[in-house]
């Protein structure tokens, strides 16, 4: 023993300056560091599962969109539709209505051509009829009957007219 | 060798290099043999006790001591900075320590199972180990460290070596006087240390691998013979006044001189046998003020003993006084008397363990010191500095050893006999 130096002073001294050490670095080093390691450790797990969370959040909102928005192109689709065919069958309607009003406004003018026309016809007859006694009055002069001829150039006129018609 | 001679700075690096190299050749131990070896210093005293610096009260300071605390205070300072404001994005010292922790901290949960904090009760100390014996390693090998020192006189070496002695006779011979004692003392010391040997210390550059035969014997220094001490211990048991005694008073001369008074032959290897002729010269003992802790093995052993009782205690705690005591004592009439002696070989297994711990850590760095010193001795200057980068490593290698090793201890200590059954019972 004596030849290696093992003495028991400086032995004791050595276990206890080691172990002194061995206080001190917990102390000082250790016990802050472990700490700060497990906080660390701690936190990280937290903010995974926190993004994991939020990952799966966004995962299942960003589906709700898609599928909301499917279902507005759907119903959009349908409004289109809809409004095109009610359109098309306002348009039909108008056309129809329009056709009809023609046609009305149509038939009111032959109407009323053929009214003026008749009366025009009547008022030239009329005018022939007299202008044609007063002729024949001239060159038969009183043998003749102004009332009870009329008849007679009225039925000669009637004839001629349907002649020119035809 | 173009690239070379095209850069002048590189040239001049390498002339200077060159010309380290063999100013070193020359003036180290080759270069002595050709009566060069100007680099020579003296003999290197080689001594496994750690040597005493001061007295402090009656306790002895020794300087591996002085060496274990520096190395301490530096660790210290480093665990403070590290520690004093932990931030949890790490920087400066803090990144240091806790790169070193949380490496043994997965180190130390993969070896005890592989389970987060698995480990967590070895933690502490295996780091400490570590970190303690890699610092005290590598402050060991600072330069001046074991070289530089005073030179211990023959005159103090005689005074402190004479203490011891003068106690014994003391309490052999209550009745004497202190003259008595202290001259009885001194006959003691030189029958028991007259073949001690001493360095001659006036600028002699012995070779290397002569230094053990070149050291002084005591009594080369102090002259006595047999007769001189018979004739003196005779005049202390008649009670003659010890002044007179002649024998006695060359006797403390030679001490107070402390010159190498005649040439002497070393011949104790017979085929080595070789004349040295120091005569005239101050001879004594080199005393470094700086010694590395862990070639100490007072520091080795207390780490040693520290780790094998926390090692126990881990067993203790983790099996209980039953379980664990159950592995070294076993009852010889129910398991049989295998068992006993397989339980009796883990108790000296135990020890050996601690025995083992302990010349590991000091052989090595021990070595390492005296390799050194050999380099220093061999080429100085430019010899020693690749062995440095060496014994950096060594140091950290051992550190690592010796904490790994507790750690292994520590897992064999808690893990049961009876885990396999256990486990059976798990599945």
């Amino acid at each position: 023993m004596e030849a290696l130096g093992i003495t028991l002073q400086q032995l004791l001294t050595q276990l206890v300056s080691f172990l002194i050490l061995f206080f001190l670095l917990y102390k000082l080093a250790y016990g802050p560091i472990m700490g700060m390691l497990d906080g660390r450790a701690l936190k990280i797990k937290e903010s995974l599962e926190a993004a994991e969370t939020a990952r799966l959040d966004a995962a299942s909102s960003a589906e709700r969109v898609e599928a909301e928005i499917a279902s507005a192109r759907v119903e959009g689709q349908k409004i289109v539709a809809e409004s095109r065919e009610a359109a098309s069958k306002l348009r039909e309607q108008e056309q129809g209505r329009a056709r009809e009003e023609v046609e009305t406004m149509l038939e009111r003018a032959r109407v009323e051509i053929s009214r003026d026309k008749d009366s025009a016809v009547e008022q030239v007859r009329k005018e022939f009829a007299s202008l044609v006694i007063t002729a024949a009055e001239r060159i038969v002069e009183g043998s003749l009957d102004a009332k009870s001829h009329s008849g007679l150039i009225d039925r000669v006129l009637e004839e001629g007219l349907s002649e020119r018609k035809n | 060798m173009g690239k070379l001679l095209s850069s002048p700075k590189l040239l001049v690096i390498a002339i200077a290099a060159v010309a380290a190299l063999l100013v070193s050749v020359a003036g180290g131990a080759l270069g002595a043999s050709f009566g060069l070896g100007f680099l020579g210093g003296p003999i290197p005293f080689i001594s496994i006790p750690a040597e005493r610096v001061a007295f402090i009260g009656s306790y002895q300071l020794l300087n591996s001591t002085v060496m274990f605390w520096f190395g301490g205070l530096i660790l210290l300072f480093i665990a403070w900075r590290a520690g004093r404001n932990v931030k949890d994005v790490p920087s400066g010292w803090q990144n240091l320590m806790e790169m070193i922790y949380e490496f043994f901290s997965n180190t130390v949960d993969g070896v005890a199972g592989g389970r987060p904090k698995a480990g967590r009760r070895f933690l502490a100390l295996v780091t400490t180990i570590f970190l303690v014996v890699m610092i005290i390693n590598w402050v060991g090998i600072l330069p001046g460290v074991g070289s530089v020192g005073r030179i211990e006189s023959i005159e103090e070496w005689v005074h402190h070596h004479v203490e011891k002695f003068e106690a014994e006779v003391e309490d052999a011979h209550p009745a004497y006087t202190h003259e008595q004692v202290e001259a009885a003392a001194l006959v003691h010391l030189l029958e028991e240390h007259g073949e001690d040997t001493f360095v001659a210390f006036d600028g002699i550059f012995v070779p290397l691998g002569q230094g053990e035969q070149a050291r002084v014997p005591l009594n080369k220094i102090i002259s006595f013979t047999e007769t001189d001490l018979h004739e003196i211990e005779t005049a202390i048991e008649r009670g003659d006044d010890l002044s007179h005694v002649e024998a006695l008073e060359n006797i403390h001369h030679d001490i107070e001189a402390g010159v190498v008074k005649s040439e002497f032959t070393y011949d104790e290897g017979g085929s080595n046998e070789k004349d040295y002729n120091f005569t005239g010269q101050t001879a004594g003992l080199l005393v470094p003020y700086l010694r590395g802790a862990s070639t100490d093995i007072n520091t080795t052993l207390a780490i040693a003993i520290i780790a094998m009782f926390t090692v126990q205690f881990w067993g203790f705690r983790a099996l209980g006084v039953r379980g664990y005591g159950g592995k070294f004592l076993v009852n010889p009439i129910t398991k049989g008397p295998i068992a006993t002696f397989v339980g009796v070989l883990e108790a000296f297994g135990e020890l050996t363990r601690t025995i083992s711990f302990t010349f590991r850590l000091f052989g090595n760095m021990f070595a390492g010191e005296i390799l050194l010193i050999a380099m220093a001795f061999l080429l100085p200057l430019v010899g020693i500095i690749p062995f440095m980068g060496l014994e950096l490593f060594v140091g950290v290698i051992q550190a690592y050893i010796f904490a790994m090793l507790t750690l292994v201890f520590g897992v064999m200590a808690v893990a049961s006999h009876g885990d396999h059954d256990s486990h059976a019972e798990d599945h």
